[in-house]
């Protein structure tokens, strides 16, 4: 007799629908699974004669061949354990095989018959939506993240016998008890008025946050670089709806949700030993790159001339286009990547560069700091937030804003952005291309003035021209103000972001 | 006569200043071991050749000798555009033959142009290799006005003053000198090679050693030597208190030279030794005007100085003042009381006009307001 149920697997960020045909025949006793599948689904044999019999129904002693349909894309996981038994099941008659049509069944089987939660739930969920198959059946302790898709039927089951019981139109387990949905920003974030004494470097920062600017944090050591870019977290605005869906979707296929909808942005600090493939992905098949889990929030390189240069390098197409495409020999992969990137430099190798005469490095030891740092990388940096070695005068001075107002502010000024941008398929400044910033910034005639003679010059390049109008566009929605006026624009020059390195004139 | 003209032409040096060029790259090592004693390598390199091989050949000294009596000409490695010229021949600077036993000079950028240009009064600008942006701004802003006025700038080819001036002095109009520790051919390090080759297609550079000799410690304190010998005045814009970078004040004091130094901060450690110079009776010296003075033993111009700083708007010339008085970050201007974005604006705008540079950590470093140029 012959049994097909429904199931997905996971590739990259995407899913594939599976079809699991389990035919049982007269013939010695065998289980066969054939479709290139990988090792953790070959294992499923014996979980699934397991399980089966630890849940009281019966493994036929017969010749059993699975196939899992399409036969040329590879799966992985256990997640298809549960097809697999319900399919035997029906092949060997303690099941009606009609009740498989309509259901989407997806988790991995424990030797008890207990249903097990698997990585990317939600992606599944809305795979199952969108090709309309029906039902979902998975895992009880994942059943909040399925029910994030709307109009989606879920049914949880705790375990192989309740699975068969929803299959034969019997009630769904009821629901674990719901861990709230966290939208919004957790209260974990430290505050942004434990920072004292650096008004410039914290207004940067705030600029950054409301424009999603790449943000470059250059300062003496022990100034509070890492200190401030921990508090980036506390004033960016709560993630949209949607924005949490797609950071709860990868989250949940890295395998790092506990269920519910992620509310925080993500904030990655990868140490500088990281390697590429650490950064970007595709290490192996099914691995997710930093890049791709700081996707919607803040990817945080701290020391930044120590990490490897291949290693920046490989940050300019994500930085560029939002996404990044992994081609390996035998799968290509397109993730999103769209980040706010926040990295912290000491100005130069020794760090007291400009601190008095405390420097002591030497002219080539400048220069290959600098290499490490300028080029392809610092020019998608928009903005420089400068710590000051001197601000140690004003610990006890008051802090010039706290996170609370810096988020009204921030989330203000990108509520403007977005009304503005709406037409152009972007959200921030930041993201806005030549054209777009040709349609949306325009300059009075003394901004027009200022930008002639910086280019005349030879402070700023063309690309250069583009960060600096992009963020002047910002400094101008923060102060609530429809045109770019000539102060913002000098803001934006004197905050523009190669200017930081040591010993650049010199060269 | 250029650099393209005959072989002939370009060969000025005879045999036996070759035959001293050579014997000084063999001695490259030994050279250098007594580069670090306080004045030792000036009087070494005023020795005569079997003297020389005596102090520092050791157990090679019978070989050398020997190499040294059958020496010809042609064992010098020779390259193409690279003119040699000994102090035996007309056309030899004549400043620079006051040196004990003056250098054969390699010089690539034609023998014409070197006659011309030491022909003119010669400014040396020597300093630390270390400096501020203080030293560079001003060393900088000191060669381009004087290369400006006719005057030729000698520097090294070195970090930090040397290189400031050297580039000042091409933007000023070109009239620059420029000595090369090592062999002419060998451009070391690869940074400086653009800076070589602008200085090589508008003024000269120089070397003491024949092409192929790599450059030793001992080559920079020589170079120092040729570049103070080579000057009527020597300025000292930026120098630490070591003798390293006093060697050439003291080169151009035992030649009875002129001797000029820029001031700094008193309690700057980078300008201590310039000030122990003005103590010991240095010219002071603020400007490339102050230069032309002592140079040419004459009045300044009765022209009052054009002051872009007084055309300025008070929201601007406040935020230069208070750079100038030291308050040069945005962090601390911020502190001083200014409002973020207006100040911002202001740096901006001073930038762009070309009256403040950013320098290091941040900081904004005031240009001088006379050789700035006209606000578009």
């Amino acid at each position: 007799m012959l049994a097909r149920a429904h199931t997905f697997t996971i590739e990259g960020l995407h899913t594939r629908h599976v079809t699991v045909e389990v035919d049982v025949r007269t013939g010695l006793p065998a289980f066969t699974i054939v479709g290139l599948a990988d090792a953790a689904v070959r294992e499923a044999r014996e979980r699934v004669r397991a399980a089966i019999l630890n849940s009281g129904y019966e493994f036929p002693a017969r010749r059993i061949v699975a196939s899992l349909a399409p036969g040329d894309v590879p799966k992985v996981g256990a997640a298809l354990d549960l097809a697999l038994a319900c399919a035997l099941l029906a092949a060997s008659g303690q099941l009606p095989r009609e009740r498989l049509d309509g259901h989407v069944l997806f988790g991995e089987l424990a030797l008890d018959g207990e249903v097990r939660p698997c990585r990317g739930t939600l992606a599944v969920a809305q795979a199952t939506r969108q090709a309309g198959l029906g039902r979902l059946i998975l895992a009880g302790a994942r059943a909040h993240e399925a029910r994030l898709v709307e109009g989606l039927d879920v049914a949880p089951a705790q375990r192989l016998s309740s699975a068969v019981r929803v299959l034969c139109g019997g009630e769904a387990d009821a629901l674990l008890a719901r861990t709230p949905d966290a939208v919004g920003p957790s209260e974990a974030w430290p505050d942004l008025n434990d920072v004292r004494g650096q008004d410039h470097a914290v207004r940067a920062l705030v600029i950054a946050a409301a424009g999603g600017h790449n943000c470059l944090l250059s300062g003496p050591p022990g100034t509070g670089k890492t200190m401030l870019a921990q508090r980036i977290g506390s004033i960016l605005p709560p993630l949209s709806r949607t924005e949490a869906i797609e950071v709860t979707r990868i989250r949940s296929i890295a395998g790092s949700v506990a269920g519910g909808l992620v509310g925080e942005r993500p904030w990655r600090a990868p140490h500088h030993s990281i390697t590429t493939a650490g950064l970007i992905g595709g290490a192996r098949r099914d691995s997710i790159g930093e890049v791709v889990l700081a996707h919607n929030g803040v990817l945080f390189l701290d020391e930044l001339s120590e990490f490897a240069r291949p290693v920046l390098e490989a940050l300019r197409q994500p930085l560029e286009d939002g996404r990044v495409a992994i081609v390996r020999a035998r799968h290509s992969t397109i993730y999103p990547a769209r980040f706010m990137l926040l990295a912290a430099t000491n100005p130069c190798p020794c760090g007291y560069a400009g601190v008095g005469e405390r420097c002591r490095c030497s002219e080539a030891e400048l220069a290959r700091h600098r290499r490490r740092l300028s080029g392809p990388l610092l020019d998608r940096i928009d903005l420089l937030a400068q710590l000051d070695h001197d601000a140690g005068d004003d610990l006890g001075s008051s802090a010039p804003i706290g996170s609370a107002r810096a988020r009204e502010l921030v989330t203000d000024a990108r509520e403007r952005q977005a009304a503005r941008l709406r037409e152009d398929g972007v959200t921030l400044n930041a993201h806005m291309n030549a054209a777009v910033l040709r349609r949306r910034v325009t300059l009075d005639e003394r901004g027009e003035a200022m930008l002639r003679s910086a280019r005349e010059r030879g402070m700023l390049s063309a690309r250069g021209r583009h960060r600096v109008l992009r963020v002047a566009r910002t400094i101008a929605d923060l102060n609530a103000s429809g045109r770019v006026r000539a102060r913002d624009l000098g803001s934006a020059i004197a905050l523009r972001g190669d200017a930081g390195l040591a010993g650049k004139r010199a060269a | 006569m250029t650099t393209g003209g005959s072989e002939a032409a370009d060969r000025a040096a005879c045999a036996s200043c070759l035959r001293r060029s050579w014997l000084l790259a063999q001695l490259s090592g030994p050279l250098d071991c007594n580069c670090r004693a306080d004045g030792r390598l000036i009087d070494l390199l005023a020795l005569g050749d079997d003297e020389l091989m005596r102090a520092l050949a050791g157990r090679r000294l019978e070989e050398l000798r020997g190499r040294h009596a059958r020496f010809q000409p042609s064992e010098l490695a020779r390259v193409d555009g690279i003119a040699e010229i000994c102090r035996h021949d007309r056309g030899y600077p004549a400043a620079l033959r006051a040196v004990g036993v003056a250098p054969t000079l390699f010089a690539a950028g034609g023998l014409a142009r070197l006659m011309g240009l030491t022909a003119r009064p010669v400014v040396a600008i020597v300093g630390t290799g270390r400096a501020t942006d203080y030293g560079i701004e001003i060393a900088g802003t000191l060669a381009r006005g004087l290369a400006a006025s006719g005057v030729t700038v000698a520097g090294e080819l070195a970090d930090g003053i040397g290189q400031a001036g050297l580039t000042g002095a091409l933007e000023g109009g070109g009239a620059a000198v420029s000595v090369l520790g090592g062999g002419m051919d060998v451009a070391a390090p690869a940074r400086r090679r653009p800076l070589l080759a602008e200085i090589k297609r508008a003024g000269v550079a120089v070397s003491e050693l024949p092409c192929g000799t790599a450059p030793r410690r001992w080559c920079a304190a020589a170079g120092t030597r040729i570049v103070a010998a080579t000057a009527a005045v020597t300025v000292v814009v930026e120098a630490g208190d070591s003798a390293r970078e006093l060697a050439g004040a003291r080169v151009a004091q035992a030649l009875g030279r002129t001797v000029a130094a820029v001031p700094g901060r008193v309690s700057s450690r980078a300008s201590c030794g310039s000030h122990a110079l003005l103590r010991e009776g240095a010219q002071l010296v603020s400007g490339a005007a102050d230069v032309l003075e002592l140079l040419c033993d004459c009045d300044r111009p009765a022209q009052a100085p054009r002051d872009v700083r007084l055309q300025l708007e008070p929201r601007l010339r406040t935020v230069l003042e208070s750079v100038g008085a030291g308050i040069d970050t945005p962090q601390k201007l911020i502190g001083d009381g200014a409002e973020s974005g207006a100040l911002l604006q202001a740096l901006s705008e001073l930038e762009l006009m070309g009256l403040l540079a950013r320098g290091d950590g941040g900081r904004y470093v005031a240009c001088n307001a006379l050789d700035a140029p006209a606000v578009r």
